[in-house]
């Protein structure tokens, strides 16, 4: 009220400041800011544009306080004060400028400039206006579309798509041939060719149920798997490598992948799927094989491409948390849920607090373990209840025998030994006999360096003198001596190649003191490994001035070190040099140093054997789950509010289920996630079901159900699809087989001139859209064509002793589901036959037409070893005509008959081939020649 | 019928998504059967030149990377207080300290062990490492300003090709050519020579979500001698050229008759006319990496057959032939395939003279080889690292660590400014005070140099516009020329 009096008021000339606002600060916005704080950007969230801008601030609130410019924030920014808050970015402003400011705001910071007229229809859509949006909608219960046409809808399906087509006057057009269908049913649901056999078999069989049984066949085949499996594994980047910078290896990644497969298969209802893959580690588990698949299923959220070598750990956590939501969201939601991790979604209902609300969750979830190069989260993998008795035992073994190992250590130290710990770098004070002064307890004189270089020194280190000043560094230990008496002095030192040969050391006793010359570079060679000095009698009372002293006096010719000094009661030490107690002593301490060697030995094995028992990638709870804050603008150092942990708001309007203490919330997520209400996650799984078997989906855009993505062409029938899905338990297989069986799955290709005119994006069916082969279908139809395809199911199958990806060779001829997917390295048929980028999400692939796939199949060793494979392969059939063997070559590698002009070019070539056509070398070429045609990389 | 001017200006309106998808749609419309039906089907390259945005200043780049982070204060950044505080401990806000313990620490300065001498007209300093770079200061335009995103090499790698530390986003090149397209139909239009394996390796020159035909084509990889360095799958290893023919004339007829009964379909005429190309490319592009042909005069001008330079020598020759041949965006990498590669010295600093070594006249020689050839007016040349290197010693040793708060490149050609330096770093040459630029910043300018609106060159993706700035940088206006 105030201010809009000055302003309304006020003239240049009347107002202090306001001329100084003019000549300076207005052009000084204009040049230097209002280019990233104005009109076109909000930097931060911050306009400096009119005064209603700097008022209200930006992310950090507001920048200016009138006439305190000690405590606005601008200032601080001109002033280049803070590391991540220098303002203009490209360099700090002259000294006059920042003074105008100054005096400027001092002055009350005057501004005449008006609201800058933000346009309120730019706002995102609140929660309630995104519930209006389709996708949001509960999902209807399926009609019936009245048809027509009631004698052409074979199924449901076809009811749905016959219905469009009436309403756009496009009568049923064609279907498949029968050589195109089986082509397209083993391609579709095994990922691999017919052979000829099964052709030939499929066509005699004149039954009408024969489709439905080859079907239900394929269906059942460990390989609809193999192929359904993977279509999965891109949606959820699968990789076998972190990415990112420093790559490192998934050793374990596998496991996940077999579970993907093994799920297909044995079709595992996809709520239960999603619920093991989200929260796995808290289901409850009947067996040690349920524990084993849920806990394995976790690692979904443990596969993205995370750069473990990030040094900022904080931002680390968040970025991991970040991608995770990322998949989540666009996978199982449908919904870009990251862009709200800076700012409330642009587009979609997800205002930013949602993303918080869902990252909580994760950040409660342990995923990663900090060093300087980071890794992911493990846990020992279940094993049968034999086993884990095995390792139980194991462990116990192992704990008694860490006892055993440290009652025999002290007795040894009691009996004069010292204890040598294999491969430790410190010894601890406590396990040597005497009076122990370190390094840390001495006086010293002059620059002494700490260091734990070479191992074997007391305490926390040794120090040493660098080598430097010469007789001018020296440090002095006193001991607090129990009693006067003779004692035996030992120093330890680590010794090494670059130590001085004569360490001047000094020992002040009761009658005086000696100076002893000690050759660093000599190992001690005693049973304790300290080097005794020899013995000196110590008197105790309060001004004895019993010390020793190292100094750098000696020739210098090299470091001299100074670690502990030990001062051993001759008591302690033998009496008499030929004692009978003296030798027990040293028989005792002989038989315990052989004793704690056979414990370490036994200890290390077992340790080995623990050790070896295989991992499971796999999340946990952390120890204190918590909602978090929101970062501003996405910065994790600038917290805002807090965000109780939960769901997107905009999918449901029932609370989000309560979260018991101490936990994640990920169960409840999945259980919010699987709630049979949950309009997206049937609705988006039912799409990519038909996007698998048809070609493409009813919503294009498979992974964004959100304003931006496409809408449904068929709504009704998604619905349809989304409400038996359910219905059914969330089992895939049913709807798939339902899908493959309805007439509309059983289309031609091929455009008829109708439907060309009517239809011409094909939105509405009127043709199955024809596929190119994925990279996986060319690779494996190519080992099975040359008759190399390796069967095997399952298993890790990264070559053993790999370190890298970099320079991995692929040579296995397992199917291509079983090949190693490393993020920074792929076979080069996946390369350049638009396998998915396994560092992205990604429901869909692009198809590329480029040059370098017509090189990989002209000139790659591996298409013309399987085009030599098939062909001695050929020649061992019995003789037939030529015409004979073309076709059936024809059928092998393009899963059809050759029409008369293809079976006349080819037998041209091979009877005026000069290897003859009785030659491999003539055939490989026909393979290799078929391997590139146009038709093999189709589906028609 | 090609939308009028004002119609596409409102088609970008109405669509609010910018250059990127009208982009898009053209290419689609290319390869989409339906709508190129209705005008017969046509030869299309997807890959053929495309108008830029406004008048480009250089039609293509070679980007000169140096990898591991060469020191800006022992080439081109002279900071005489390295010298006189030498030795004295002082506090420095480390990058990596500060990353992982959020704290400030002394550290001891490090003086330069090189001297530098001002060269040129312009009297740009240069140490005594780049003796023959030093010649050509007149054409250069020195950024002294740069700074960028992360502190390790895989971070900081990834942000300086792609504008992003961990999001996965197509790399620089493959932005140019899927802006701006291919000059030539028989070679690839991004070309990387012998790329680092490491640091994110492929990443660094992939399209991510952009089309495959976007991606940059690897010839080579570092520690294989650039001598051997060849497109993959670009010879057969056992057919003879009788034997190729052969096949390749089937597979021509096959396809023909294949097609005949599928009609006219532009996508299948897109696979036999990969072929075409793939056979064009057999028969020229070998060509373009066989420097056999070039004179004697020519070889010694980049160090080639000399110890030291002729593995880098070679590379920098290859670029110019790729330039000359219109491959659209060339780089050419001294690199290795380690997590401490090349410039890297955390210790042992003096090893930066080898690494100076082996680049100086291969980098010398191409700038004169490009300006002789009158080609360096349209060619935009790139030199730099990921960052740069502290100016006081790592942990009191030997060497330097990284520092992305401040570092140097340089430019020439193409439209910046020569004899020229832009930007300073602070007294010691840490952090960039004055003339700043970020590596998107930089990236905004590459694209401008191009005839691209760094804003404008957009790509649909996951339902949003995706740029190589993402939603930073700023043209840098005062270097251009």
């Amino acid at each position: 009220m105030l201010l809009s009096l000055v302003a309304a008021s006020s003239s240049a000339a009347e107002v202090p400041g306001l001329e100084l606002f003019e000549k300076r600060i207005r052009p000084a916005l204009l040049e230097h800011c209002q280019r990233c704080h104005g009109a076109d950007k909000q930097q931060g969230g911050l306009r400096l544009d009119s005064r209603e801008g700097w008022m209200r601030g930006g992310d950090s609130g507001p920048v200016i306080v009138p006439g305190k410019p000690q405590e606005s924030l601008l200032m601080h920014a001109l002033h280049y004060e803070d590391l991540a808050l220098e303002m203009p970015p490209k360099g700090k402003l002259p000294a006059a400028i920042l003074e105008a400011f100054e005096s400027w705001i001092l002055a009350g910071a005057p501004d005449p400039r008006e609201h800058h007229g933000e346009a309120e229809s730019d706002a995102p859509p609140t929660v309630e206006q995104g519930r209006e949006f389709w996708a949001f909608q509960p999902v209807d219960e399926p009609t019936q579309p009245p048809v027509q046409n009631t004698t052409w809808p074979a199924t449901e399906i076809d009811r749905y798509v016959l219905a469009k087509w009436e309403s756009a006057q496009i009568p049923p057009p064609a279907e498949a041939t029968d050589e195109q269908l089986v082509r397209r049913l083993y391609f579709d649901l095994t990922g691999l060719p017919p052979t000829p056999e099964q052709i030939r078999q499929y066509r005699r069989d004149p039954s009408p149920a024969a489709y439905a049984r080859l079907v239900d066949r394929l269906l059942n085949s460990p390989r609809f798997g193999q192929r359904w499996g993977r279509h999965w594994l891109s949606v959820v980047r699968y990789a076998e490598s972190s990415g990112g910078g420093r790559t490192l290896l998934f050793p374990d990644a596998w496991r996940y992948r077999d579970y993907v497969i093994d799920s297909f298969n044995n079709d595992v209802p996809y709520d239960q799927f999603l619920r093991e893959q989200i929260a796995g580690d808290l289901l409850p588990h009947e067996d040690w094989q349920q524990r084993r698949r849920q806990l394995t299923a976790t690692a979904f959220l443990l596969l993205g491409p995370t750069n473990y070598e990030l040094q900022d750990k904080d931002v680390l956590e968040m970025d991991i948390v970040d991608e995770q939501l990322d998949t989540l969201g666009k996978s199982v939601l449908g919904m870009t849920i990251g862009c709200a991790r800076c700012h409330d979604h642009k587009f979609d209902p997800i205002p930013t607090a949602d993303y918080y609300a869902l990252a909580g969750i994760f950040k409660s979830t342990r995923a990663v373990i900090h060093s300087n190069v980071s890794t992911w989260n493990t846990a020992p993998l279940p094993v049968d209840p034999a086993q884990q008795a095995a390792d139980d035992a194991a462990r116990e073994k192992l704990d008694r025998l860490r006892k055993e190992l440290a009652s025999a250590e002290q007795q040894l130290v009691e009996v004069g030994g010292q204890v040598k710990k294999p491969g430790g770098a410190s010894i601890d004070p406590k396990t040597l006999a005497g009076i122990v002064v370190d390094d840390d307890q001495a006086e010293k004189v002059g620059e002494w360096k700490e260091s734990t270089h070479t191992r074997g020194y007391v305490g926390r280190h040794y120090v040493h003198d660098q080598g430097e000043q010469r007789g001018r560094r020296r440090v002095i230990y006193r001991p607090e001596l129990p009693a006067g008496g003779t004692y035996e002095v030992r120093i330890s030192y680590t010794a090494g190649s670059n130590r001085s040969t004569r360490a001047a050391v000094q020992v002040h006793h009761r009658s005086g003191q000696a100076t002893v010359a000690v050759n660093q570079r000599k190992v001690p060679d005693t049973e304790h490994g300290l080097l005794s000095l020899g013995t000196f009698v110590f008197a105790a009372d309060p001004a004895a001035d019993n010390r020793v002293v190292i100094s750098n006096d000696g020739p210098q010719d090299g470091v001299v070190i100074a670690d502990a000094v030990v001062f051993v009661p001759v008591e302690d030490v033998a009496k008499t040099p030929a004692s009978d107690a003296a030798q027990a002593r040293q028989q005792r301490r002989k038989t315990l140093a052989a004793q704690i060697k056979r414990l370490n030995d036994q200890i290390k094995k077992l340790e080995k054997r623990l050790a070896a028992r295989p991992k499971v990638m796999a999340t946990t709870d952390e120890a204190e789950p918590a909602d978090i804050p929101i970062a501003i603008r996405g910065v994790v150092h600038q917290p805002g509010p807090m965000v109780p942990r939960g769901g997107l708001q905009v999918v449901s309007q029932d609370p989000f289920p309560a979260i018991p203490a101490r936990q994640s919330g990920r169960l409840q997520l999945a259980q919010w996630l699987t709630d049979a209400d949950n309009p997206l996650t049937s609705r988006v799984m039912a799409n990519r079901i038909w996007q698998w078997t048809m070609g493409r989906g009813l919503v294009r855009t498979v992974d964004n159900f959100g304003s931006m993505g496409q809408r449904p062409t068929h709504p009704e029938l998604l619905d349809y699809l989304a409400d038996r899905f359910v219905d059914g338990g969330w089992a895939i297989k049913p709807l798939v087989r339902e899908i493959v069986l309805s007439r509309v799955y059983r289309l031609s290709t091929e455009a008829t001139p109708a439907a060309r005119q009517a239809d011409p994006n094909n939105d509405l069916f009127s043709r199955l859209p024809r596929k190119r082969l994925h990279a996986e279908q060319i690779r494996d139809a190519l080992l099975a064509i040359g008759g190399n395809l390796d069967d095997t199911l399952e298993g890790s199958t990264i070559r053993k002793g790999t370190r890298s990806e970099y320079g991995y060779q692929f040579t296995s001829t397992r199917r291509s589901v079983y090949v190693p997917v490393f993020r920074n390295r792929l076979p080069e048929i996946f390369e350049v036959f638009d396998f998915p980028d396994p560092n992205l999400q990604s429901g869909s692939r692009s198809t590329s037409t480029i040059a370098s796939q017509a090189l990989l199949l002209m000139n790659h060793p591996l298409v013309m070893d399987q085009a030599a494979a098939a062909a001695r392969r050929l020649l061992e059939r019995p003789p037939e005509e030529l015409s004979t063997r073309i076709d059936y070559v024809y059928r092998q590698v393009i899963g059809r008959t050759p029409n008369p002009s293809e079976r006349q070019v080819l037998q041209r070539f091979v009877s005026e081939h000069p290897d003859g056509p009785a030659a491999p070398s003539t055939w490989a070429d026909v393979y290799q020649t078929l391997f590139q045609s146009i038709d093999f990389r189709h589906l028609f | 019928m090609l939308p009028s001017l004002s119609g596409r200006r409102d088609a970008l309106k109405t669509l609010g998504c910018g250059f990127g998808y009208l982009a898009a749609a053209a290419l689609a419309s290319r390869t989409n059967p339906a709508q190129a039906a209705a005008g017969g089907v046509q030869s299309v390259n997807p890959l053929a030149a495309q108008p830029p945005h406004f008048t480009p200043r250089a039609k293509r780049v070679i980007f000169l990377f140096m990898q591991g982070g060469p020191s800006q204060v022992d080439t081109f950044d002279y900071k005489p207080a390295l010298a006189q505080y030498d030795g004295d401990m002082r506090r420095f806000d480390d990058a990596r300290v500060l990353a992982k313990t959020k704290e400030i620490k002394s550290h001891r300065v490090f003086r330069s062990p090189w001297k530098f001498k001002r060269y040129g007209d312009c009297g740009q300093p240069v140490s005594e490492l780049f003796p023959h770079i030093a010649q050509h200061v007149d054409d250069l335009c020195f950024l002294k300003g740069m700074h960028t995103d992360g502190v390790a090499h895989g971070p900081s790698t990834l942000f300086l090709h792609t504008g992003s530390i961990n999001l996965i986003r197509p790399s620089v090149g493959s932005w140019v050519l899927y802006g701006l397209g291919s000059e030539n139909e028989n070679l690839p239009g991004f070309v990387t020579l012998q790329p680092s394996m490491g640091n994110g390796g492929p990443r660094n020159y992939g399209n991510a979500f952009l089309p495959t035909r976007y991606q940059g084509t690897a010839v080579g990889r570092a520690g294989v001698p650039a001598e051997q360095a060849r497109i993959r799958n670009l010879s057969n290893p056992r057919f003879s050229a009788d034997q190729q023919r052969r096949q390749f004339e089937l597979l021509r007829s096959v396809n023909a008759a294949q097609l005949a009964q599928h009609g006219q379909d532009q996508a299948m005429e897109a696979v036999i006319q990969s072929y075409e190309l793939a056979w064009r490319m057999q028969e020229h592009a070998p060509g373009r990496f066989d420097i056999s042909d070039e004179p004697e005069h020519v070889r010694r001008m980049y160090g080639i057959d000399e110890k030291g330079t002729d593995d880098f020598g070679r590379q920098c020759l290859i670029a110019r032939r790729l330039a000359e041949a219109g491959v659209r965006y060339i780089q050419v990498n001294y690199g290795d395939n380690t997590n401490n590669p090349r410039w890297d010295q955390h210790s042992n600093l003096p090893q930066h003279a080898t690494h100076a070594f082996n680049t100086d006249k291969p980098v010398a020689g191409l700038l004169q080889d490009l300006k002789q050839r009158g080609l360096l007016d349209d060619t935009l040349v790139w030199w730099g690292g990921e960052f740069g290197r502290t100016p006081y010693a790592q942990a009191n040793g030997t060497g330097r660590d990284h520092n992305p708060y401040g570092f140097t490149s340089f430019l020439a050609g193409g439209g910046v400014k020569a004899g020229f330096s832009y930007g300073e770093t602070d007294e010691f040459g840490h952090h960039a005070i004055s003339g700043k630029v970020h590596m998107h910043d930089w990236h905004a300018t590459l694209l401008h140099l191009l005839g691209l609106d760094h804003e404008r060159l957009t790509y649909m993706h996951n339902g949003r516009p995706f740029r190589l700035t993402d939603v930073h940088g700023e043209v840098v206006r005062e270097i251009l020329a």
